[in-house]
């Protein structure tokens, strides 16, 4: 080697197709407001209009700061999450008007309501088996790529889970027990290991954190099947009344009309201080999860564009608040 | 090419491809290419019909923090994802690879898995990267520290497409499963020509090595080249291979023919050095081919081939004329010692 070999220009290329990556709308902001288990809707009204009044401050605060880092009016939509996955007490037909006439009395406004089964499975497609399929478990040290990932049927952890002794081992006085430990644990673990299914009756039930960490991708707009985005929110004209079976319910409705875009650069998610060990799994849950480079790439653009900072680890783009009181 | 910059961090990229024959008995079509190639279940498959029929998977991720290769022993912990993607060429050729580019590390600690996956194909390097060192211990022939398993990774990719209920698990012929490791460097280290440098070592018969340096550089023109390299090089040892089982001028014509024809069927047409190499990284293939004389010995072995089947059909033909006329029950001569078409009546 040493000499380039001249030669004419001629470019070629050899087009490969690669069908389009569909873009989503997307809003600065997706803001929950807020999260409740099915029994407390049971609880009656007063429970909800309690639960947006404790959330109104904090949302104002929240559009406040957008406005001053983001400038002007920054589209923030809002949404609420109905567990209808593990247990339907009311129906929707019931449900929905409630929990909107409640906001209402508290003065904020809910721009979607989705439901959570929808994130198991929205039609024949299954927004909980797409992000499984792009999860990339968090090797421990010592990991070379010569065994495949240790994934425990159905958990995902954050480390290496303790080891127990044979009977062996502890003759000879080799490792009888070691504790867990953390990845990249600076000094002490904190090791985490999340149920993502189990099986029951042949069925697979995905858990509550796993459904919560779906429940983000689909509000950052992240999940595709085959380029298409797979929830896409159906709008709901006032007055048109709910039906009374959930799975009559298109996955997220938009019931409010002026709504700003269901998917968003980054949300945030108000929630009671009891869904912070689910929320800390939705965090590493998250934390291992490979965007589609497709969309990647196209979701970074579209910030660059409109001179957004989007970090490019994507469990950055969700914030928590958690709150009980006041 | 591109003149040299010097804006840009210098760049190392180990990778390790693997080549076979898919486990069918005949060309697949496009359709079956791209569902073997889902492995990635939600991610698109590309593909293209021409030059020659073309299909790539989505990448896949593997999550590593282990040593980095290394020649001398120095042994740099490195934290990071290798990219694996796996390709049919020709509805025939199965190849799978596997990928990392090494860069430093911002600090001197793993950091937490969300920050190395959202650079996928990077493994950064805690504490001081040796490149020279790493690229040794990576192309070493006599296995050096090799420490990321990229061949493991890259046959994980393969053996879920051979795995695949959709193929009917009969090859035509047996064939070789070879390996290229190679290391890409940009930009080229002090000493090498303005154009670039390149090293490629026939270590045995499954395993070649590669060191390549250039100025120009996407992962992706490299990554094509290194597949388009390893794949014909696969093409030429197997038609060497089945050449000499074959038993040319040792056997009966129509055994020899048998054995001969799948590479007429199968792999012939599918030559074609340098077909998804972007013109700016064609001087490399030249240059290795005016070393190594490929194309010379591939169109050496096809003529033999061709002119070995000419020869079998018209014994075969003056055979049964022949036996037609003469009603000889012998069977066809042997091909030794060879008779000339024109001496045969």
């Amino acid at each position: 080697m040493g000499q380039t070999v001249k030669v004419p220009d001629t470019d070629f290329e050899v087009v490969t197709a690669r069908p389009r990556i569909a873009s989503v709308p997307l809003s600065h902001l997706s803001v929950e407001l807020g999260h409740l288990y099915m029994e407390d809707f049971g609880r009656g009204p007063g429970v909800l209009t309690e639960h947006f009044g404790r959330v109104r401050p904090l949302f104002e605060e929240l559009r406040e700061r957008a406005s001053a880092r983001w400038g002007g009016r920054p589209r923030i939509s809002t949404c609420f999450l109905i567990d209808d996955y593990f247990s339907q007490l009311r129906e929707p037909a019931e449900l929905i008007p409630e929990l909107l006439a409640a906001a209402a009395e508290a003065g904020v406004t809910v721009d979607y309501v989705a439901r959570e089964s929808g994130c198991a499975h929205t039609g024949a497609i299954s927004p909980a088996e797409i992000a499984l399929g792009r999860l990339v478990s968090d090797p421990p040290p010592g990991t070379d790529g010569s065994r495949p990932p240790t994934l425990e049927t159905g958990w995902l952890s954050n480390g290496e889970r303790e080891h127990h002794s044979d009977i062996n081992e502890a003759m000879t006085g080799l490792r009888p027990w070691s504790p867990p430990r953390e990845n990249g644990a600076r000094m002490h673990s904190i090791y985490v290991d999340v149920e993502l299914w189990h099986e029951h009756t042949g069925k697979r039930v995905w858990s509550c954190a796993y459904l919560a960490a779906v429940w983000q991708l689909l509000r950052l707009g992240v999940l595709r099947d085959q380029g298409s985005p797979l929830v896409t929110p159906e709008p709901w004209d006032e007055g048109r009344p709910y039906p009374r079976d959930w799975s009559d319910l298109p996955p997220v409705v938009k019931v409010n009309p002026r709504a700003q875009p269901f998917c968003a650069f980054r949300t945030y998610t108000f929630l009671d201080t009891r869904f912070l060990p689910t929320e800390a799994a939705v965090r590493v849950i998250l934390s291992q999860i490979s965007l589609d480079p497709a969309v990647r790439e196209l979701t970074e653009r579209r910030a660059r564009e409109e001179k957004i900072e989007l970090p490019p680890e994507l469990v950055t783009r969700i914030s928590h608040v958690f709150s009980d009181a006041l | 090419m591109s003149s040299r910059t010097h804006s840009e961090p210098p760049r190392l990229t180990v990778g390790t491809v693997r080549t076979g024959l898919l486990r069918h008995s005949s060309a697949v079509s496009r359709e079956l290419a791209i569902r073997l190639l889902r492995l990635v279940p939600s991610e698109h498959v590309a593909w293209s019909a021409r030059p020659r029929a073309y299909a790539v998977s989505p990448e896949l991720l593997t999550g590593v923090d282990c040593p980095l290769p290394s020649r001398n022993g120095s042994r740099v912990r490195g934290v990071g994802t290798l990219a694996s993607r796996a390709t049919i060429t020709g509805g025939r050729i199965l190849q799978s690879s596997a990928h990392t580019t090494v860069v430093r590390a911002e600090r001197s600690y793993r950091q937490p898995w969300s920050h190395y996956l959202a650079r996928p194909g990077v493994v950064e390097a805690i504490g001081k990267p040796n490149f020279q060192d790493i690229a040794d211990g990576f192309t070493a022939d006599d296995r050096g520290f090799r420490g990321i398993e990229t061949t493991i990774i890259a046959d994980r990719a393969m053996d879920l497409v051979q795995a695949s209920r959709l193929l009917d698990g009969k090859r035509p012929f047996a064939a070789p499963r070879t390996t290229l490791h190679w290391a890409f460097e940009t930009p080229p280290s002090e000493g090498a020509a303005e154009s670039g440098r390149l090293t490629f070592v026939i270590v045995n018969d499954e395993l070649r090595t590669l060191r390549l340096a250039a100025n120009t550089a996407s992962l992706g023109t490299v990554l094509d080249f290194c597949e388009d390299l390893a794949l014909h090089d696969w093409l030429l040892s197997t038609l060497l291979t089945l050449i000499d089982r074959a038993g040319f001028g040792q056997d009966d014509w129509t055994r020899v023919t048998n054995r001969i024809r799948p590479t007429v069927d199968h792999l012939l047409h599918l030559w074609w050095p340098g077909a998804r190499v972007p013109e700016e990284f064609m001087p490399f293939w030249d240059s290795l081919d005016k070393r190594l004389g490929f194309k010379q010995q591939w169109e050496m072995s096809v003529n033999r081939i061709r002119d070995q089947l000419a020869l079998g059909t018209l014994l075969t033909m003056l055979g049964s004329l022949e036996n037609g006329t003469e009603k000889h029950e012998s069977p066809l001569p042997r091909s030794a010692p060879f008779r000339a078409p024109a001496d045969s009546p």
